[in-house]
């Protein structure tokens, strides 16, 4: 037992060289952010509002927008409408653009569907689908679900055209974990009776909330009497209020407990639910939960220490070495191989063809009207038969 | 819904009509023609006999989910872990020129011995074989299939050293140190063995850690990994990357100012990075592109960045560093130039670089404000540690020499790569068992067989890059299989839905077809009767 | 009436139809190419400007499917690529389209004159003295604005219709080889017309002529199934000639079964297949061509003494239900309607059904634009104008059929005649 124990211990010495300081507990690796708005046309310019202004927060707090997900099912920017065109405001004093000039929409317009939406989760998609469009998430990422629209018991409507149900949401995110696709989500929705939307997860590790219960509705904050609509959602408005006053960078420490206690039914005229049941450790483990391990890029970075560059010089040497050793052994393999089938090659060779545009060209364009006449003449021809013998 | 057939009119109640007369009181029309009532028979047979013998065949064929027969019970047993026993027979050639042929079987035998009884992890053992006692043959012991070999010769006292360019370990011994023919212990065996033990510490601790992580049965797992071996083990495999054939490396140069706004980069990589890319060739491709951004402002802007700082250093707001490069994952290696520093503690040295696990490596490189161009030789360092940090988001096993850390690397992989196929085989059959209503097309059934066939072979073969080749095969062909993309769409379709769909559609057509049947039952019915009626009349007559 | 005033009035019919017709190619010449453009003229199946495109390809030695624009029959690949190019010499074309026009219109006004609406085989209408003469019909037909229209528009559909009259024409006049052949090149154009078989079938059954007829049914409905179906090899072959695979079966008929283009019509299939849930995709594409196909037994049986009937209800239904409609359809269902003048006072709906055609006519292109080009409707106002113009056609198809089950019902019982009818 000992000596094994003396054994291991070149491991843990190399391991740790690397890893010098990191203390934190390795929970996960990447912050993924789902951000989707199912509603489009003017009078909705608060749902779009709401989740730029989610997406603002986890820019904010540093996951980049390759691991942003944003599904904009219109452009407000750019409405008609709009009397501050290129803009977005989720307040009436219009201090922070949401739009600005740098952001990134993933799925825009009419890709915002619901099949769209369960394809990213169960990255069930395509080969010609980008990289970017993707939830390449693993079982270290964390996911923030932000969902907003308009809904009802157990649905949450797309686009006027079609719905998500608390059915379908609840398999999907069981795939991904069957797939173990994420460590822990979070998942937020903002709709009228929104909490029925997470009844009926089932799969592990995911804290759920939403803004109303069962037959109550979520209300607007305030309207911006100049755009002339509502701006933001109450429930989103607090979140926020919450997460730029007390977040306000990844040294954060206040815990997904504390979001959740600022929730009150004098602020958000419903009442917002919670659902812990479904996280391991239950509701003790999921409150203490940081919130930058949802809103923010937690990176455990492993600072090197002082350099020793003797060792990786002689990595280098070493290579070199090898790279020409095994080069030297494959020329003397090919060139034995050479001999015996070069013959062989050749054919393959000249058999391989490569399958070109097929040009345009107007050849032999004679035979063809020849032909075509021919044809034509043979219907008539028919025709005239017919009518021949048979009109007499 | 226009579906109505607006000549449902003619189906059944067309010709029957009565005179309405507004003087005189309802007058019964005439009684049908037998001609009549057949015609109309016709008419309703030939409806009934379209939706029959067409529509309830449509109906059937196409709403009926394909779901290709998958081997479920299979499946389980892989992901379980019972289908294969991931061993690692590795095997270790002695090559003793200087010991008679009888010396040296009796210490193979007594180093195996020691072997065993230091093994406590069925998964990995090492097995010892004589190699041809020919000096010059090392080449081709190491490439029929060991793993590595121990070249025995004299000396003054007993060293093992590892040999920095093949997957060699020379040991000297003491001549005095031979094991007699009839010993049962040996002290050069012991040692010899222990040796082994410490080379191959790192993979087998590894390895058992892999397989503690996933689903195996616990006859399969090994104990005693101290929990700061598993703690490290579980921060370096957090560190790498998952498996892909293929890597993007992104070389990138950010400026805080409009200087340097040049480097040499494609000679430094090639000076000190291609060498090592080559060695890894055989495992992983790379493909490279670089990329040099002036007014680059970091996400901290002190100039002392403090460990908690370094994570949001790199502006993923602002910066390019795009994923979207074709299919394969990329790594980035960012060379900063400008004037901040890292103290991370008051005692330790500032360092200049550090790695973000799964996602790459951040160098701060000071330079004088004026330079203009960054040379080869200033880029030295930084990509030398470029290189190391490579390694180790690869996941390469940190001790011994440079080939056996490879080979250990390929043994690494192939396992996560088993494990990994298996466990994704699992994750289907439970799909398929959970979403009964979901379609399973034949492709997916494919897929399965092929990942089913690559994981034997690869388990069989675990060990050498034939292995790690089927289970990258395997691994793949299991993600396409989960990954189909006709696997989706509405996977909850509850039958009042199905209701919905049906019933405005259908009914109109629906109720004039069944009350015509009904009607024409009931008015044969009453034929019958009558006729029946009228015959019995006729016999009492 | 004498021989001479006739000939005149005839070639003054088809003078005048063709010069108003030249009239509009040449002095407006912006409305042939917007007519082309416009969803109620052109589906995918017949639209001009896909003609063009498979032109081309065609002419270039490519095939003209590749690119999934052109769906329509391969053979007028080489009838197009004789005439010179329609760009540079559209009167050839044009005077082709005109010319085509007239003939339907002949075969119209021979099938007026043979008296069959008003006199089959099996039944004589009462009411036989009120009918119109063929200059008459042929003069509705061709000055009729939806004909006009799709003229002008080019749309291939004109060729189907001129064949699906002459298949009639020859069919009343006794020649049910000829039938047989232009019903099969409507076939192989359109695919749908080939429903039309056993109507048509029936029709050349009961005039045919006496001296070299086949007495009984069944081996003259063989007869003729097996003429079609050897022409249609016949037709398939050439095709397979010109375009050197068999792709042409799944660009034209496979687009047409499975509706792979979603291109706004007026008919009834796009919107429904745009809403429809992915899964049941198939199931109500069979539902669709089943119910379009379901009439065709139906109406046979019931008014098996008076084919042409059952052929003019159809080709009203197939106006509406048909995967890819246009004005062209119903402008063929409105040329045979004339032909039952004498039913007419027995209808009882002319003037909503007249109100509710004009009212979509006028008010699908205001809706159609307010969708396509204003942006301020969306799908649903166009959909509900196709949805009120196929009302307009399905009114006026069963009132057509009330109306001539009243004209049988009264041989039947005289004494009815001229009292007010109830339903039961």
């Amino acid at each position: 037992m000992k000596i094994s124990n003396v054994l291991h211990l070149p491991a843990i010495l190399a391991a740790a060289l690397l890893a010098l300081a990191t203390l934190v507990e390795a929970e996960h690796t990447s912050n993924w952010a789902v951000l989707v708005c199912t509603s489009r046309f003017w009078f909705n310019y608060r749902h779009l509002a709401n989740v730029l202004s989610i997406y603002r927060t986890v820019k904010r707090l540093g996951i980049p927008d390759s691991q942003i997900i944003l599904m904009l099912p219109d452009d407000m920017a750019c409405n008609p409408r709009n009397a501050f065109p290129g803009t977005v405001y989720s307040n009436a004093d219009r201090a922070v653009d949401l739009y600005g000039d740098n952001i990134e929409v993933d799925y825009r317009g009419y890709e915002v569907t619901v099949e769209n939406f369960i394809r990213l989760l169960t990255d069930r998609v395509g080969e010609e689908m980008p990289r970017s469009k993707r939830l390449l998430t693993d079982d270290r990422s964390n996911i923030l679900v932000y969902m907003t629209g308009h809904g009802g018991n157990e649905f949450l409507k797309f686009q006027d055209a079609e719905e998500i149900g608390a059915f379908d949401l609840a398999d999907a995110f069981e795939q991904m974990w069957e797939k173990k696709r994420y460590h822990e989500i979070l998942f937020m929705i903002d709709t009228c009776q929104a909490n029925t939307m997470y009844s009926k997860l089932y799969s592990p590790n995911i804290i759920a909330t939403g803004s109303s219960e069962l037959d109550q509705s979520s209300y607007s904050h305030h309207a911006d009497n100049d755009i002339g609509v509502a701006v933001i959602d109450r429930y989103t408005y607090y979140n926020l209020e919450f997460l730029e006053s007390e977040v306000r960078d990844t040294s954060s420490k206040k815990t997904v407990g504390d979001l959740f206690d600022s929730y009150t039914y004098e602020k958000i005229h419903s009442n917002a639910g919670v659902r812990y049941d479904l996280f391991r450790g239950g509701e003790e483990a999921a409150r203490s939960r940081l919130l930058t391990d949802f809103f923010g890029n937690v990176q455990n970075v492993e600072v090197d220490g002082a350099k020793n560059s003797t060792i990786e010089e002689d990595l280098i040497s070493l290579s070199k070495t090898i790279a020409a050793l095994h080069k030297k052994y494959e020329e003397e393999e090919a060139a034995l191989i050479k001999n015996s089938t070069a013959a062989a090659r050749k054919k393959t060779t000249s058999q391989r063809k490569i399958q070109l545009a097929k040009p345009l060209t107007d050849d032999n364009w004679w035979t063809k009207k020849i032909a075509g006449a021919t044809a034509i003449a043979g219907c008539a021809l028919l025709w005239g038969v017919g009518s021949f013998f048979e009109g007499r | 819904m226009s579906a109505q057939p607006p000549s449902s009119l003619s189906t059944d109640d067309a010709p029957p009509v009565a005179v309405t007369n507004a003087t005189s009181e309802l007058k019964q029309p005439p009684a049908e023609k037998p001609s009549d009532i057949r015609r109309r028979g016709y008419v309703i047979l030939s409806f009934w006999l379209i939706v029959l013998l067409l529509g309830l065949p449509i109906w059937w064929k196409t709403t009926t989910i394909y779901r290709a027969d998958l081997p479920l019970q299979e499946m389980l047993d892989w992901s379980d872990g019972k289908a294969c026993r991931p061993v690692f027979p590795l095997r270790i050639s002695i090559q003793a020129n200087s010991l008679q042929d009888q010396e040296a079987q009796n210490l193979l035998r007594l180093t195996q011995h020691a072997l065993d009884d230091l093994n406590d992890f069925a998964g990995h053992h090492l097995r010892l074989q004589l190699s041809p006692p020919l000096g010059d043959e090392a080449t081709s012991a190491t490439n029929n299939g060991s793993a590595l070999t121990i070249r025995l010769s004299p000396g003054e006292a007993t060293t093992a050293t590892l040999d920095p360019y093949e997957p060699t370990l020379d040991i000297t011994y003491p001549p005095n140190n031979i094991p007699s023919p009839t010993a049962s212990s040996s002290a050069l065996a012991t040692y010899v063995a222990s040796q082994l033990r410490s080379t191959f510490g790192e993979e087998q601790a590894t390895i058992s850690y892999l397989l503690s992580t996933n689903s195996m049965p616990s006859e399969h797992r090994p104990l005693g990994l101290s929990p700061e071996t598993v703690e490290s083990l579980a921060k370096r495999t957090t560190r790498s990357l998952k498996y892909s054939p293929t890597y993007h490396l992104t070389f990138s140069l950010f400026t805080s100012g409009a200087l340097p706004s040049s480097w040499d980069i494609e000679t430094a990589i090639e000076e000190y990075m291609k060498p090592v890319l080559d060695v890894l060739s055989p495992i992983h491709n790379f493909t490279i592109d670089t990329q040099v951004q002036l007014y680059a402002a970091p996400g901290v802007q002190n100039d002392v960045l403090q460990k908690q700082d370094l994570s949001s250093f790199i502006n993923a707001a602002e910066w390019p560093l795009s994923p979207s490069i074709g299919g394969a994952p990329t790594i980035n290696f960012i060379v900063f130039v400008g004037n901040q520093t890292i103290v991370t503690s008051p005692e330790s040295e500032s360092s200049q670089s550090w790695l973000i696990p799964q996602w790459g490596t951040v160098y701060l490189l000071s330079q004088p404000w004026d330079t203009t161009h960054v040379s080869t030789e200033t880029l030295k360092q930084p990509l030398l540690t470029f290189t190391s940090h490579l390694f180790s988001l690869l996941g390469t096993p940190q001790s011994g020499s440079l080939p056996l850390r490879l080979s250990t690397l390929t043994r690494i992989r192939s396992a996560d790569l088993l494990l990994r196929a298996s466990s994704t085989l699992g994750s289907l059959a439970r799909l398929a068992l959970a979403l009964p209503s979901i379609s399973i097309p034949s492709s997916v059934a494919d897929g399965v067989s092929k990942t089913m066939t690559h994981l034997r072979l690869a388990c069989d073969n675990l060990g050498g890059l034939d292995g790690l080749e089927h289970a990258r095969i395997a691994e793949a062909e299991a993600e396409r299989a989960f990954f189909e993309k006709s696997m989706v769409g509405q996977l909850f379709f509850p039958d009042e839905h199905k209701i919905a769909v049906y019933l405005p559609l259908l009914g109109p057509v629906a109720v004039p077809l069944i009350m015509g049947a009904i009607n024409e039952f009931k008015a044969w019915r009453k034929r019958r009767r009558e006729k029946a009626e009228k015959g019995a009349e006729k016999k009492k007559e | 009436m004498d021989g001479k005033v006739t000939i005149g009035r005839t070639a003054g019919l088809y003078i005048g139809a063709a010069v108003l017709r030249l009239a509009i190619f040449t002095l407006l010449p912006g409305i042939p190419d917007l007519l082309t453009g416009r969803v109620e003229i052109s589906t995918p199946v017949t639209s001009f400007k896909r003609l063009q495109e498979g032109l081309f390809l065609y002419n270039h030695n490519v095939s003209p499917y590749d690119g999934g624009v052109y769906h329509q029959a391969p053979l007028f690949l080489p009838l197009f690529s004789l005439l010179p190019n329609a760009s540079s010499y559209p009167i050839f074309t044009y005077l082709l389209y005109i010319a085509v026009d007239l003939l339907s219109a002949g075969a119209l006004w021979k099938i007026a004159d043979s008296g069959e609406t008003v006199a089959s085989a099996l039944f004589t209408s009462p009411r036989k003295e009120k009918r119109w003469n063929g200059f008459i019909i042929a003069a509705v037909f061709l000055f009729n604005p939806f004909t006009v229209a799709t003229c002008i528009g080019r749309s291939t559909s004109v060729f189907t219709t001129c064949a699906i009259l002459h298949a009639i024409a020859k069919a009343v006049s006794g020649a049910p080889f000829s039938a047989m052949v232009a019903i099969t090149f409507a076939g192989y154009l359109s695919l749908y017309p080939l429903l039309l078989l056993p109507p048509l079938v029936l029709l050349c059954y009961d005039r045919q002529r006496i001296e070299r007829g086949i007495k009984s049914v069944i081996p003259f409905v063989a007869t003729n199934i097996a003429v079609v179906a050897g022409i249609m090899g016949l037709l398939f072959g050439m095709s397979y000639l010109i375009t050197g695979s068999w792709e042409f079966l799944t660009s034209t008929y496979g687009v047409q079964l499975t509706l792979s283009d979603l291109t706004p019509n007026v008919g009834l299939w796009w919107y429904f297949f745009i809403e429809m849930f992915d899964s049941f995709r198939s199931f109500f594409l069979g539902v669709f061509w089943l119910h379009l196909s379901c009439y065709v037994g139906g109406l046979t049986v019931r008014i098996r003494q008076q084919p042409l009937v059952v052929l003019t209800l159809l080709l009203g239904i197939f106006g509406i239900f048909k995967p890819y409609p246009s004005i062209s359809d119903t402008s063929l269902f409105l040329a045979l309607v004339p032909l039952y003048r004498h039913v007419f006072p027995l209808m009882r709906y002319t003037f909503v059904i007249a109100a509710v055609i004009m009212y979509a006519t006028f008010l699908g292109p205001a809706f159609y634009y307010l969708w396509i080009y204003a942006g301020s409707g969306n799908a649903n106002f166009f959909y509900a104008i196709t949805l009120v113009w196929n009302l307009g056609q399905s009114l006026l198809v069963c009132d057509l059929m009330f109306a001539v089950l009243r004209d049988e019902w009264e041989v039947e019982r005289p004494e009815m005649a001229g009292k007010e009818i109830r339903q039961i």
